[in-house]
C-alpha cells in the first residue's frame, strides 16, 4: 500500500517532468516562436531563389547578393505597430556596423510581405523615411506570390492577414551568409546584440 | 447511468473536426471552453471508471494527493502559450490534449476532490488564482505576439478572460471564509 503510493507520486513526478522537458524542448521554448527560432537555428535553411523588385523598380533575382551576409527584415509598409519599430532598430543595427563592412560584405534587405500594396514607388517613400541610402539597404518586395510563401515557410514567418487589411506576423532580425543559408534568427528588440553578433560573423570569415 | 452516454455523445461532437476547429479559431474559446470542456467531460466520466476500477483508484490515489498533483501539471502544461499553438499545427498534440484534458485532469480531479482536505482544497483555489493572474497579466501585458497562431487582439481577450476568472475565485475565496467565520461565532 505504501509502496504504491510512493509509487505513484513518482509516476506523476516523472511523468510532469517528462511532459514539460519535451514540451518546450528541454525547458528552453515556452512560446512556439522560442522553438521555431531554435530549430531554424539548427535547420539552417537554404533562402530560396526568388526574383527581388526593389525600391528603384531593379529587378534581380536573390542570388545577385551571394559573397556578402545579407540582413533581412520582413515587413509591410502599411503597419502601424510593430514594423517602424522593426526598421527603426534595423536602422540602428545598421548605424553600428563598420562603413567600410557596409561597403563590401553585407547588405541590408528589407523584404515586404504584401505586394500588392507595396509598390516601388511605396517602398521609396518608405525607404526616404528610413534614411536609408537605398544601395547598402534597399526595400524590395517579391512580387510573385507563389515564391514569397515558398520563403515565408522556409523562414518560419507566420503571417496572418486581419479583417482591416492588416497582418499579424512575427518579427526578428534574419541573416543569411554569403552562401544563401539562414545563420543567425536575432531578437529585433536587442540591436546592439544583433550588431554583435553580426560583427562576430562577419569577422570570423566567409565574408570576404 | 443513462446520463453517461450524453456525456459521450459530446465528448465524441467535440473532437469532430469542424467543430474542435471552430472552437480553436477563437483563442479564448479554445482555452476557456473547449478546454474547460474536456476537463467537465473527464469529471462527469469519472464515476463510471471509478465503479469498474474502484481498486486502482483505491490504491493508486489513497489520499488524493497524486491525482490533484496529476490535475495540476496537465492544467499547467496547457496554460503555456506554446501549447495550444502545437495543438493547432500538430495532430498528435491535438489528440493528445482530447486524452490528457477529460482522462489526465477531469478524472483524477474528481477522484481526488473528495479525499483532500479542505485547508488543501483552498491552497489549490489560491493557487490556481495565482496562476490566472499570472498567466491574465502574461498574454494581456505582454508585448510580443505569444501565439503565433492567433492574433494580438485575440490574446488580449484570453489575458481578460484569465483575470475575470481569477477575481470569481477570489469572490469564492472570500465568500467561503466570511461563512465559515460566521459560522464560528
Amino acid at each position: 500500500m505504501v509502496n504504491k503510493k510512493l509509487l505513484s507520486y513518482l509516476l506523476v513526478a516523472v511523468f510532469g517532468f517528462v511532459l514539460f522537458y519535451f514540451g518546450t524542448d528541454g525547458f528552453t521554448a515556452y512560446t512556439s516562436e522560442a522553438a521555431r527560432v531554435n530549430q531554424l537555428k539548427e535547420d539552417q535553411p537554404l533562402f530560396p531563389e526568388v526574383t527581388l523588385e526593389d525600391h528603384a523598380e531593379r529587378v534581380y533575382p536573390f542570388s545577385e547578393f551571394e559573397g556578402k551576409y545579407v540582413f533581412i527584415t520582413f515587413f509591410y509598409t502599411m503597419c502601424g505597430t510593430v514594423c517602424p519599430e522593426l526598421e527603426k532598430n534595423m536602422k540602428e543595427v545598421y548605424e553600428m556596423l563598420p562603413d567600410d563592412g557596409l561597403e563590401d560584405d553585407i547588405q541590408f534587405l528589407s523584404i515586404s510581405f504584401d505586394p500588392e500594396r507595396d509598390t516601388p514607388e511605396v517602398l521609396d517613400t518608405y525607404r526616404e523615411w528610413l534614411e536609408s541610402d537605398g544601395e547598402t539597404w534597399r526595400m524590395a518586395r517579391i512580387p510573385d506570390q507563389q515564391e514569397l510563401d515558398e520563403l515565408l515557410d522556409r523562414f518560419g514567418v507566420t503571417v496572418i492577414p486581419d479583417e482591416y487589411g492588416n497582418f499579424a506576423h512575427n518579427s526578428a532580425f534574419y541573416l543569411v551568409d554569403p552562401e544563401g543559408r539562414l545563420v543567425e534568427v536575432m531578437d529585433y528588440q536587442e540591436t546592439r546584440e544583433a550588431a554583435v553578433t553580426v560583427m562576430d560573423r562577419m569577422e570570423g570569415g566567409g565574408g570576404k | 447511468m443513462k446520463g453517461i452516454y450524453y456525456v459521450l455523445l459530446l465528448y465524441a461532437f467535440l473532437m469532430l473536426p469542424p467543430v474542435a476547429s471552430l472552437m480553436e479559431s477563437v483563442m479564448i474559446i479554445h482555452m476557456h471552453m473547449q478546454m474547460t470542456l474536456f476537463v467537465i467531460i473527464g469529471f462527469l466520466l469519472a464515476p463510471v471508471l471509478q465503479k469498474k476500477f474502484p481498486r486502482f483508484f483505491e490504491e493508486w490515489n489513497p489520499n488524493g494527493i497524486p491525482g490533484i498533483l496529476l490535475f495540476v501539471i496537465v492544467i499547467f502544461y496547457w496554460t503555456l502559450p506554446r501549447s495550444m499553438d502545437e495543438a493547432l499545427n500538430f495532430w498528435y498534440i491535438e489528440l493528445f490534449k482530447f486524452i490528457s484534458l477529460p482522462f489526465l485532469a477531469g478524472v483524477p480531479l474528481r477522484d481526488s476532490w473528495r479525499k483532500i482536505s479542505p485547508s488543501l482544497k483552498n491552497g489549490l483555489i489560491i493557487l490556481f488564482t495565482l496562476l490566472f493572474i499570472l498567466m491574465g497579466w502574461l498574454y494581456i501585458w505582454s508585448p510580443n505576439q505569444l501565439c503565433n497562431n492567433y492574433l494580438m487582439i485575440d490574446q488580449i481577450t484570453l489575458g481578460w478572460g484569465f483575470l475575470l476568472t481569477a477575481v470569481c475565485m477570489i469572490i469564492y475565496l472570500a465568500y467561503s471564509y466570511i461563512t465559515d467565520f460566521a459560522k464560528t461565532v
